[in-house]
């Protein structure tokens, strides 16, 4: 059995232990383990959602910081974001197969910001929830981002950054919006592990809002999507 | 003695009168022409003016043919961002799959903007032959699908489908084989190649030895010319022992961050270094501290030979004053072949 027990107790690993165990293994670019990591947590009886709360949720956090670090190449840190695509499926096994419902919302890595791995998993997190996620890629500039928004009609842009020198480009998304007289039609979410390192960025880069993992994407979108829509609004 | 019989002397191991030195000036031309980026990385004309303007004011010892990888990505159909402040770059890259990519038209090394930048070698080569070397940069053979499909794409090929990974590169290939051999035969004396997937901030080693290093080992040997590997600012020293024995290949470009000493271990003697200033601190630090920077670069690798002063990275800032560039150049001026300052 590769999840290791508590014998004392005889209980299975705490949430803090399988998480160290995932993050291992997304080190050590180990797919296949942590697939076996992810499926015995729910054979012994994780709730899905503790599994992506409690489990891979605080490994994508502290993979970000050591990307921060610098101590992370990006092909480990690409594994590694497969290996969360392949968590979220399975504990979400309906994933993309929803009926898209609550708007169309384009996400992407703003303009020299290469790290996909928050935003891809947002998105995820996103489709799961109902939205119809419109995922522009890494190195996003802002043109392009307004340039989809109004294409599709979203209400909401998502940019993330991981790194403090990036996400000072979302400032240039911000003054476009703002030059094209957008601001009450087009509302934008910020995200990276920098903003929860460093909340204040949010405003000084011009976001309107922020969450503080993937799993709260959808709130913020649906939050953001409303102010624009106004009271009542569908 | 001039520059060319410098720079040619320390990578065959003949003795030199001073360390050469050279740092990555091409949109930086442009400040001192007043030509703008867009027509600088499209006239030949203005190009070599500016090399020439760069060449009176600061005498570094190599030339620069254009260093503008968008224009490649272009040629196989990819757009281009033009910025008044920097290189341009890719926007968009040809294909959004590999499948797509491999059913691309393999352009020519003269196709598109590709002619522009043979042209402007060619008059660089014919300005300064055996005064002044001309350098040309091209993509490493591991990285150059990334100007096809993005980088994105590109490492999750790598990565999680490898047969796709090895057509792509197979197919890629050609592409540089070509570009490269016409570069020379316009005139540029050494061929520099970017391998970002030889850094150890793309990939770890066993991923450069398992899906990079054979078919690097492969186009390079068909590419004419002395080569020298990049590191593209990154660290560079995971594989660095492995580049020693690559067909022609006759240095590396050690990373800012990368322990010149170890560097110079790594490779043995009689593998040429260049290196290892950092991009940024050209825009950030004063003159006496470039000119300290660049002296324990010297201290560190020169004093055997077979090194050449140089930053570590792409094109030097653009805010970067001209006293931090003739402080550098000062610097190996100051440090001669033999090691001991005068």
């Amino acid at each position: 059995m590769l999840l290791q027990t508590n014998h004392e107790e005889d209980f299975p690993m705490s949430p803090a232990d399988l998480c160290q165990q995932l993050l291992n293994a997304m080190i050590n670019a180990d797919r296949a383990g942590a697939a076996d990591i992810v499926s015995e947590a729910l054979a012994c009886g994780f709730a899905p959602a503790q599994v992506i709360s409690d489990i891979l949720d605080p490994a994508i956090i502290r993979l970000g910081k050591m990307w921060e670090e610098e101590t992370m190449s990006l092909a480990q840190n690409f594994v590694a974001s497969k290996i969360a695509e392949d968590t979220l499926i399975s504990c979400l096994p309906d994933l993309g197969t929803k009926e898209s419902h609550k708007g169309k919302a384009v996400i992407g890595n703003i303009e020299d910001d290469f790290h996909s791995l928050g935003r891809r998993t947002m998105g995820l997190f996103l489709k799961a929830a109902g939205w119809d996620v419109i995922d522009l890629g890494n190195d996003v500039p802002a043109e392009q981002f307004l340039e989809k928004a109004l294409e599709v009609g979203a209400s909401v842009i998502g940019a993330s950054a991981m790194m403090q020198t990036t996400a000072l480009n979302i400032r240039k998304l911000r003054e476009l919006i703002d030059r094209e007289g957008l601001q009450n039609h087009l509302k934008l979410a910020v995200g990276g592990a920098v903003f929860n390192w460093r909340p204040e960025l949010v405003s000084e880069v011009g976001g309107d809002g922020t969450a503080r993992n993937a799993i709260g994407a959808d709130e913020l979108f649906t939050r953001l999507q409303a102010e624009v829509k106004g009271p009542g609004a569908p | 003695m001039n520059s060319y019989q410098r720079v040619m002397n320390t990578l065959s191991g003949r003795p030199v009168d001073r360390v050469p030195a050279f740092a990555i000036l091409g949109a930086y031309g442009a400040n001192l022409t007043g030509c703008d980026l867009r027509t600088l990385y499209s006239d030949a004309g203005a190009y070599l003016q500016a090399q020439q303007a760069l060449q009176s004011s600061f005498g570094f010892d190599l030339v620069l043919a254009p260093f503008d990888f968008s224009a490649i990505a272009e040629a196989f159909g990819g757009e281009t961002v033009w910025s008044g402040l920097q290189t341009p770059n890719m926007r968009r890259p040809a294909a959004p799959t590999v499948a797509r990519a491999l059913d691309l038209r393999l352009p020519g090394p003269g196709d598109g903007r590709l002619s522009f930048i043979l042209e402007a070698t060619r008059a660089l080569a014919q300005l300064y032959q055996e005064r002044v070397p001309v350098i040309a940069v091209l993509p490493g053979p591991g990285i150059l699908p990334s100007l096809l499909v993005g980088l994105d794409l590109w490492m999750e090929t790598v990565l999680f489908e490898p047969g796709a990974a090895r057509n792509l590169l197979s197919y890629s290939g050609d592409f540089l084989v070509a570009l490269g051999n016409a570069l020379v035969e316009a005139g540029a004396d050494c061929l520099v190649f970017t391998e970002g997937m030889a850094c150890a901030e793309i990939a770890p080693r066993a991923l450069f030895v398992d899906a990079v290093l054979p078919h690097l080992r492969e186009i390079l040997a068909r590419i004419d010319g002395p080569k020298i590997i990049s590191s593209t600012g990154g660290s560079i020293n995971q594989t660095l022992d492995l580049l020693p024995g690559i067909p022609g290949v006759v240095g590396a470009v050690a990373g800012s961050r990368d322990d010149l000493v170890e560097s110079r271990r790594l490779v043995g003697p009689h593998f040429n270094l260049l290196g290892n200033l950092d991009n940024l601190a050209f825009a950030s630090v004063g003159a006496e501290e470039m000119q300290q920077m660049s002296l324990d670069c010297l201290q560190a690798a020169a004093h055997g030979g077979h090194f050449i002063l140089a930053n570590s990275g792409g094109d030097i800032p653009q805010a970067t004053p001209a006293e931090n560039l003739l402080a550098m150049h000062g610097a190996a001026v100051r440090y001669p072949a033999t090691g001991r300052l005068q």
